[in-house]
């Protein structure tokens, strides 16, 4: 499983690679902690998520744009997936983290570029953050 | 695709064009004002790409226009300009960008670089404790329904009931601080939600509020006339609708994403998702589009506020109250102008308005020399003011550039310097620096932009805009 940010001028390019589709939404999750992680402190706390979209490569932009706004309303900032299932085009989801001083603005995902696919065994992900 | 200077054409001295038959989906040539090395920093990234894929929308006209400072983004490239012809052709949110209505309002002071003396640093620290900066903080204003609805349908007018500045504020800001067609109902409760405690709020990324010294005067008449002299303090105010006119741009890129194959539209990149203007999904972006820019106005309009009162604590309610506003400026924004006999909408995506003197639609007291246009520099270089110039309205749907444009990523940005030595160095500059993060301060350093100066050289030469005057910084608060 790996996640890597690509060289973009203005904003965030985010490349994805797991072993499986829920891997790839954990990857995401880890790569959007790099960028709002800062001064958490506290009890873990848990949140749920349930989202649907029209196809899966929204489906991650929903994912990273509720983890976003998590960290923008309550200064939450997710730290890890205790439980994820994808069920068709809908993701049902807990996380794990807590709540800190998230320094870095995810203002939105856009669909620049926006893509889920499976490649051989591996799942491949890319997204564009404005930030 | 990538490209080198031989595949554009050089129409003259600052002005150079992708043909429309370069791609067989472009409708309209792609041109681009710069000059020979500010082009091969363009070549180096996506941004021309990006500009041919404007020239595809339907409806466009002319060209897609990229100023000087252009680089890429998502969608438009920042630094793009494109104008479709009403009432078909059409709008797209992707267009104007998440930070609908990013701009920047100047502040004059009543004093000058010699007066204030050995008070930057604390005038400085104190607007940093008087401004909410960072990422979806609360600020000094929290609305309730009515309220919010106020400044969505009003913009900068509805906070002088709060006497949050003054009838001239209003006056001397782009609009008149409100856009036409503003309906709260074409506004999501997501929306309104992150807006609702960020009224006020600085953010983070690129924005900030920086104190600056008047450094050279290139225009003394005009400067005069925009309240300028040399020696004299201003602050730049750089922010836009937050939260709110984040999740607007979401919205309304996800319902016309969905929308689009209806009406036909093919696209090569999904996040120029548009409809026609004149649709239902177009008439309801441009309502909640309007709210969105009220709302950025009125965020300005709070800031700016706060920047008095912190000058009231520090240099005295004397000075604070003679502190007078030059201007607010849009820089992402879609407006409805007409040119050639034609309605265009414009989008502007990091971009500003620069209108020429005898314009109906700037301040009368500008109105003999041109609207002020403000180009912030990178932190630790200088700002400028222009004034618009007759050729905007020709050339370039009435626009010129916004800033210097970034040249490198922040991640090579961050590679290259850390946030602690980046503070070392501007201090050592003698400009005092303010930031919650070292990250963020790291991504914005100075040689992550392209040259200031070079970019308002080319709209110059390019009878966009002319110089009136340079600012130099003494002392910025990032967000």
């Amino acid at each position: 499983m790996t996640y890597r940010f690509l060289e973009h001028t203005g904003e965030v390019e985010l490349e994805l690679e797991a072993p499986s589709e829920e891997a790839l939404f954990a990857e995401a999750l880890a790569a959007l902690l790099e960028l709002t992680a800062g001064g958490e402190t506290g009890e873990p706390e848990r949140r749920d998520l349930v989202l649907a979209a029209a196809d899966r490569s929204l489906l991650l932009a929903d994912w990273l744009a509720e983890l976003a706004l998590l960290a923008e309303l309550e200064q939450f900032v997710a730290e890890r997936v205790v439980t994820l299932e994808l069920d068709d085009l809908r993701l049902s989801a807990t996380v794990e983290g807590r709540r800190g001083e998230p320094p870095h603005l995810v203002k939105a995902v856009t669909l620049s570029g926006l893509n889920v696919r499976q490649e051989g065994e591996s799942w491949r992900g890319h997204v564009v953050l404005d930030v | 695709m990538s490209f080198s200077t031989s595949d554009l054409t050089r129409l003259g001295d600052t002005l150079w064009e992708i043909p429309v038959g370069a791609r067989a989906d472009m409708r309209v040539p792609a041109r681009v004002f710069a000059d020979a090395e500010l082009l091969e920093a363009i070549l180096g990234d996506r941004s021309l790409e990006q500009l041919q894929n404007v020239a595809t929308l339907p409806g466009v006209v002319d060209a897609a226009l990229a100023m000087p400072d252009i680089h890429q983004g998502y969608g438009f490239p920042v630094g793009g300009v494109a104008a479709t012809e009403l009432p078909d052709g059409v709008i797209s949110p992707g267009g104007v960008g998440y930070d609908i209505n990013c701009g920047v309002r100047l502040l004059v002071l009543p004093l000058t670089v010699e007066e204030i003396g050995a008070r930057v640093e604390p005038l400085v620290h104190e607007l940093s404790r008087a401004i909410p900066a960072g990422m979806g903080r609360g600020g000094a204003l929290e609305l309730d329904d009515a309220g919010l609805n106020g400044v969505l349908q009003n913009g900068s007018r509805e906070l002088l009931q709060l006497a949050i500045g003054t009838d001239e504020d209003v006056e001397r800001t782009e609009s008149g601080g409100c856009l036409p067609g503003a309906d709260p109902a074409a506004v999501s409760e997501r929306a309104r939600l992150r807006g609702r405690r960020q009224l006020g709020t600085l953010g983070s990324g690129n924005h900030f509020v920086e104190l600056q010294v008047v450094a050279r005067v290139d225009d003394p008449a005009t400067a005069e006339a925009f309240g300028l002299a040399l020696g004299r303090l201003t602050v730049l105010i750089h922010s836009g609708s937050r939260g709110l006119g984040h999740q607007v741009c979401t919205d309304y890129v996800r319902l016309m994403d969905a929308a689009r194959e209806g009406y036909g539209i093919q696209l090569p990149d999904r996040q120029l998702a548009c409809a026609p203007a004149s649709s239902p999904e177009g008439r309801a972006y441009l309502s909640a589009m309007a709210c969105a820019a009220n709302f950025a106005f009125g965020n300005r309009q709070a800031i700016a506020h706060a920047v008095r009162e912190a000058v009231a604590r520090v240099l005295g309610r004397d000075v604070a109250r003679a502190t007078r506003q030059v201007y607010d400026v849009a820089h992402n924004v879609a407006k409805v102008e007409r040119y050639g006999g034609r309605d265009l909408c414009v989008h502007r995506k990091g971009a500003t308005r620069a209108f020429p003197a005898g314009s109906p639609d700037i301040p009368e007291a500008y109105r003999a020399v041109g609207q002020p246009v403000f180009v912030p520099g990178s932190m630790g270089t200088a700002s400028y003011v222009l004034a618009g110039e007759p050729a905007s309205l020709e050339r370039s749907f009435g626009t010129t550039c916004h800033g210097a444009g970034r040249a490198m990523s922040r991640t090579g940005a961050r590679k290259r310097i850390s946030g602690a030595d980046l503070r070392r160095q501007l201090e050592a500059q003698g400009i005092v620096v303010r930031c919650p993060s070292n990250r963020g301060l790291a991504e914005e350093a100075p040689f992550a932009y392209k040259d200031v100066e070079r970019v308002v050289d080319v709209v110059a030469r390019a009878g966009l805009a002319r110089k009136v005057a340079q600012l130099r910084p003494l002392g910025v608060v990032k967000g």
